[in-house]
């Protein structure tokens, strides 16, 4: 007996089980909700059914060979977890990584957080009822991953960068393709703006659904968008700054309520700051030429000292953090992932309390649960 | 041809035009929502993939009908024959044309011109609920229970508002019966308005379209079948035939629903300031008639799928909050103005 | 821990549905509008979010990693040397090399002193990451443009030796090859002139 059923034994429920596999595609997590009428009254979270033993795995692999298993980590926006990954382990030999590197980091963690949010706020509304801008903004999802698949190979699960920095220089064409997915992303987000976010329809499914203090959500250890929707102003680019971001000129959004609405438009505002910042990193590219390094100096065979280290970065969801525990081999002794969306999800139960069975679905997909990440 | 033939022709030809226009209606709902999300819809089945609903139709009656182990078997069948069997009865009193003229006997193209009109296609609406609640409950299934308890509130609940926009259309006809509300709807008033009910009830219409809105189960009302929330409703569990009821009852009632707004507020059959029955003869008027109603049903038609795939759905409570807290309330102000400006007579 | 109670304040556009209902349906009508003129003209790929496999088939970039091939020199001799380096980097383990020597009499067939008697890729374990092209040291397995890959029995999803060689023939045949990895500039390298082979410095020599 979970300690939700202790907390209800008392009142008059029904178990609804939204199950591992749902039509709201969030990938495979369970939600076993106590539903009295339409209220919900609890639910019982159940995860690891994605559970593939990444930490497990990176225990025998090499460190270069690690960086494609974080690729499948958060799906959504695999790049941000290589660079996590790849900052860790330099952080840990105290490697240098030159400047054109980190601009190319930089600009391709940024367009996966773009390509990050577009999924959530696809999926938010086809969970709602509005399919179209779901369509219209996965057509620009499309040319992000022609720009990855053009610099690297693969669109999805590019093994993005190396130990040191990156390994190819951004394609020759990057300037066109960047200027025509800048307008036909601000084209759909704004189509997507003039479809929902004045809509009475969606402001009453959103606003005041599922709200949450800043109190509360330090406590659960919220970060990322979660958090600054509650007003927290809490971004790891400008608090703990790494890499060149102290250079770029961008703004942090904070949301009032911590709601499903607060959350939505948080990263519809992240997106443009986004956009701002590949701007100002490619300019800053373009200075450099041609010649600039890409990689630093590197051992053939990377055998870190022994050390621990843990390093975060700002992914879309939240603090991504790698915690590298090297004992002089090879191989690494042990890796922790601290994926953002552990530690949101184990509110979902406190969040939920009271509500009805509509904003279950839409506060589970306005938190961003992604069940690579949740379940490693 | 004696009465009884004619009236066979009529119900027969009525019934396979109605559900024509339902299965040409999921070719319109895929390809005009494939559209409207830039991308193609069904291209393959046919040209422009006007074969589809033959291909979903031969699809559904060639599957096999199994019902779930702890189904209620009587139940489970019999909800969606409650359903389609409503659906197919409620367009009976609608005029889809005015008098046609064959071999000198005069056919009005309503299957029966019953006196008091509206009111039956309100009560075999009515029936809808038991098709929802008989196949949710006999799925044995929760979310078939719980869509189909929904449904049961928000039908219920939107039949007050619907019946008010149509008694205030009654109050400025003074009639029920819908072939005399047409009939009434030729020249204009104020000068130059055409005599329709939009421009009489402005108010009344929209209680009547959010309304019908809601008795079809269309987004943003389709809470009973959402399909991101409770799998899909109560027809989580059918498939095959039984499926097909469901879904070809859905689109048929949303086409006795457009006939009905169109009957009521747009003139049914007849053309702004021109007289047709004057230039054509009685044969070709008629067949005019229908297709000038046929013309205005179909936008209609195109509107619910056409509001289906830009707007989010309602939450349960909101949605009950709207049918009882707003729309019964502006029903009754249009009573109210509508009998004062009857009083005054205008 | 109580939930911070929110107010919803509306304006008046807002607050009656309609107008940003309408709002949003004119924006969809624009879609409608020019889907439907782009879905009536004749051809392929004329709604230009659409491709419609297997009609049209998308472009594919040149360095796109897809299924694997191993390459040939431009006498036609196989490069590969069997090293075993790409077994040992691919991190889902899925390249089994075994060697043998090059006997005489077939020095027109391979490159190198030994051979890959056996080169099996398991399709089903790999992660299409490119790290044994990146490692390979003669430039002979690389990761090609193909990426329908679907079969129908297990053992048609594991690669011999045989089917890479024809993959790459038929990339040739179809001028779909990529061209060597350039490698990326280190941090204080000097640039190293590639090493020349006796035959490069005689014609050199010649030409001076």
């Amino acid at each position: 007996m979970g300690p939700v059923k202790q907390r209800i034994a008392n009142e008059d429920y029904v178990t609804i089980n939204v199950g591992p596999s749902h039509p709201a595609m969030h990938g495979t997590l369970r939600a076993i909700a106590y539903v009295s009428g339409e209220t919900v009254l609890g639910a019982d979270l159940e995860i690891g059914y994605l559970h593939r033993g990444v930490e497990k795995l990176g225990e025998n692999l090499s460190y270069h060979q690690f960086i494609p298993i974080t690729d499948r980590l958060n799906y959504c926006s695999a790049i941000a977890n290589n660079v996590a990954y790849e900052m860790a382990v330099e952080k840990l030999m105290g490697i240098e990584v030159p400047e054109r590197a980190q601009l190319i980091r930089i600009i391709m963690t940024e367009l996966s957080r773009i390509a990050d949010h577009i999924v959530l706020i696809g999926i938010l509304g086809v969970d709602l009822g509005a399919f179209t801008p779901f369509f219209y903004l996965f057509i620009q999802r499309e040319e992000i991953y022609e720009i990855f698949e053009w610099y690297n190979g693969a669109r999805l699960t590019n093994t993005f960068g190396r130990i040191g920095g990156v390994e190819a220089p951004l394609p020759d064409d990057f300037e066109e393709r960047w200027s025509e997915l800048k307008k036909g992303l601000d084209k759909a987000i704004d189509e997507t703006d003039k479809l929902l976010t004045h809509n009475r329809i969606w402001m009453d499914r959103t606003i005041g659904v599922t709200p949450i203090s800043v109190q509360d959500a330090l406590s659960w250890g919220f970060t990322g968008p979660c958090l600054r929707a509650c007003g927290l102003k809490r971004d790891l680019r400008k608090d703990e700054p790494y890499s060149l971001y102290p250079q770029f000129d961008f703004e942090i959004p904070t949301g009032k309520h911590g709601d499903v609405f607060d959350r939505y438009m948080i990263r519809m505002i992240e997106m443009r700051e986004s956009m701002k910042i590949i701007d100002q990193a490619f300019a800053m590219y373009k200075e450099l030429g041609s010649d600039a390094p890409l990689m630093a100096k590197v051992p053939k065979i990377i055998k870190p000292p022994e050390g621990e280290v843990y390093h975060a970065i700002e992914s879309p969801n939240g603090e991504l953090g790698f915690y590298i525990k090297s004992d002089g081999t090879d191989k690494p002794y042990r890796i922790k992932i601290r994926p953002p969306c552990y530690m949101i999800f184990q509110a979902f139960d406190e969040l939920i309390q009271g509500e009805m069975i509509s904003d279950l679905i839409a506060c589970l997909s306005s938190l961003n649960i992604i069940a690579g990440e949740l379940d490693r | 041809m004696n009465e009884w033939t004619i009236a066979i022709i009529k119900v027969v030809f009525i019934w396979s035009w109605t559900l024509l226009i339902a299965t040409v209606m999921t070719w319109v709902e895929r390809r005009g929502s494939a559209l409207i999300q830039d991308r193609l819809g069904p291209n393959i089945a046919g040209p422009f993939g006007l074969f589809q609903p033959l291909a979903d139709g031969i699809k559904l009656f060639t599957k096999e009908e199994f019902a779930p182990k702890h189904a209620h078997k009587i139940l489970f069948t019999l909800g969606p024959v409650l359903f389609a069997l409503q659906a197919f009865s409620a367009y009976a009193v609608i005029p889809f044309g005015d008098k046609i003229v064959i071999n000198a006997k005069e056919i009005v193209l309503q299957v029966a011109d019953v006196n008091i009109g509206f009111l039956f296609v309100l009560a075999v609406g009515s029936l809808a609920v038991y098709g929802f609640v008989v196949g949710g409950w006999g799925s044995n299934n929760k979310y078939s229970l719980l869509g189909g308890l929904r449904a049961t509130a928000q039908l219920l609940s939107y039949e007050v508002p619907l019946g008010l926009a149509m008694l205030a259309v009654c109050m400025t006809y003074s009639s029920f019966s819908l072939r005399e509300i047409s009939l009434d709807q030729t020249g204009t008033f104020l000068g130059f308005l055409p005599n329709w009910g939009i421009f009489k009830q402005p108010l009344g219409f929209l209680v009547f379209i959010v309304a019908a809105y809601a008795e079809a189960n269309r987004v943003p009302f389709d809470l009973p079948e959402a399909e991101s929330e409770l799998v899909a409703g109560y027809h989580t569990e059918y498939g095959g035939m039984r499926l097909g009821l469901y879904l070809f009852g859905e689109y048929v009632n949303l086409y006795t629903l457009s006939a009905l707004m169109v009957t009521i507020y747009f003139g049914a059959w007849h053309i702004p300031y021109i007289d047709m029955s004057a230039y054509l003869s009685p044969f070709a008027y008629g067949i005019a008639s229908f297709f000038v109603f046929f013309i205005k049903c179909a936008f209609f038609l195109w509107l619910f799928v056409w509001v289906r795939w830009t707007i989010p759905r309602f939450r349960f409570d909101q949605l009950m909050g709207l049918g009882w807290k707003s729309l019964i309330p502006l029903g009754l102000l249009n009573l109210f103005v509508t009998a004062f400006f009857i009083q005054i007579s205008l | 821990m109580a939930k911070p109670v929110v107010q919803r304040k509306y304006t008046l556009s807002e607050r009656i549905y309609l107008v940003e209902i309408i709002k949003g349906l004119g924006l969809t009508w624009k879609h409608f509008v020019f889907n439907f003129r782009a879905s009536l003209k004749r051809g392929p790929h004329t709604v230009p979010t659409c491709w419609q496999y297997p009609w049209d088939r998308r472009e594919i970039a040149p360095i796109f990693r897809g299924e694997h091939m191993l390459s040939l020199d431009d006498k036609g001799r196989e490069k590969c040397i069997a090293c075993g380096m790409c077994a040992r980097i691919c991190p889902a383990q899925c390249i089994t090399v075994k060697k043998g020597k090059v006997q005489e009499g077939e020095e027109d067939r391979y490159a190198g002193k030994f051979y890959p008697v056996s080169f099996e890729v398991d399709l089903l374990r790999c992660i299409f990451c490119g790290f044994c092209e990146e490692t390979c040291p003669k430039n002979a397995i690389m990761l090609g443009q193909g990426y329908e890959l679907a079969q129908y029995q297990g053992k048609d999803c594991i690669l011999t030796r045989d089917k890479l060689l024809e993959n790459y023939r038929s990339a040739l045949e179809s001028g779909n090859l990529k061209p060597p990895r350039k490698k990326v500039p280190v941090v204080g390298a000097k640039e190293k002139k590639p090493a020349k082979s006796k035959a490069q410095e005689k014609t050199e020599a010649q030409e001076a």
